[in-house]
């Protein structure tokens, strides 16, 4: 072979070996709306949710961990269909891997002293959603990491806020659309 | 001074796959003999020299009964990939 053949061969080759990162939509959209919906019934129906000291406690960690057991099985099946794993795949997994043990954490921790852990999860949230999206190159992941965040801060300063409710508005905006545009995204992330 | 081309990549079959590899973390049998689009026996000839040479690893499990082959690129393989590129860069830029 040529060595122009050679290397025309090496470019096409990594070229179709894309990253394909839109199969990681359906996590961001199922998180976004569970999270959401979640937040607005224990909004609407607080006494329901907060029925006894630990029910709200069951509410937000019971149904999550259902989620993260769906969301595990969905991604091996694609991994599995998919038949190879990016570099930068494999990082997202690790980081995306590690913040569920955190979040988990930061909610038996806050139980154990009584405390709300929602700006907390909300920061680590939104700092983990910046750096998917700075790794991928999508903006709009980006910038919902930037809301979270700021959604986090806001509730941090103003205690007027109702925590459940910037949870929701986090969520929304921070997982649920940028999942839709990743989802409907045409450009090849 | 130009470099010899690695024996091993001249081979486009072998080449291809190095390059698949340097691309992903790890990829299945399945996928490389897409990519390649090679046949079944001459893609396990391919990449058992290139495993032999120390350039990839492969490692084989089962699943739901079925063998399953998974790839990855060693550091020596993507040291060979790298030296070959630039060498070809090399010789592509030589003015006779």
């Amino acid at each position: 072979m040529k060595t122009q053949d050679q290397i025309q061969l090496i470019n096409d080759t990594i070229s179709k070996t894309k990253d394909n990162l839109k199969s990681s939509a359906p996590n961001f959209i199922f998180w976004g709306a569970l999270i959401t919906m979640m937040s607005v019934i224990h909004y609407i129906f607080p006494e329901t949710i907060q029925k006894t000291q630990y029910s709200a406690l069951l509410y937000w960690i019971i149904i999550p961990i259902i989620g993260m057991a769906l969301t595990i099985i969905y991604n091996i099946k694609t991994h599995k269909k998919k038949g190879y794993e990016t570099h930068i795949g494999r990082a997202l997994k690790i980081i995306w891997g590690v913040f569920n043990m955190a979040w988990v954490l930061l909610i038996v921790i806050s139980a154990i002293k009584h405390q709300n852990p929602v700006h907390s999860i909300l920061f680590l949230l939104g700092v983990i959603l910046l750096i998917t999206g700075l790794l991928i190159r999508f903006n709009p992941i980006t910038f919902g990491g930037l809301v979270v965040i700021t959604c986090s801060i806001l509730l941090v300063y103003s205690s007027s806020v109702s925590p459940i409710l910037i949870n929701g508005i986090a969520a929304l905006l921070g997982l649920f659309f940028p999942g839709l545009a990743l989802f409907y995204s045409k450009s090849n992330v | 001074m130009f470099k010899p081309l690695d024996k091993l990549l001249v081979n486009p079959v072998r080449l291809m796959l190095v390059s698949v590899l340097v691309k992903v973390d790890n990829c299945d049998f399945n996928y490389l003999k897409q990519i390649t689009e090679t046949t079944q026996g001459n893609l396990s000839i391919q990449l058992k020299k290139l495993k032999e040479s120390g350039y990839i690893s492969i490692d084989k499990s089962f699943e739901n009964n079925y063998p399953k082959t998974r790839c990855s690129i060693t550091k020596l393989g993507l040291k060979a990939f790298e030296d070959h590129f630039i060498n070809l860069k090399n010789y592509q830029n030589l003015k006779l």
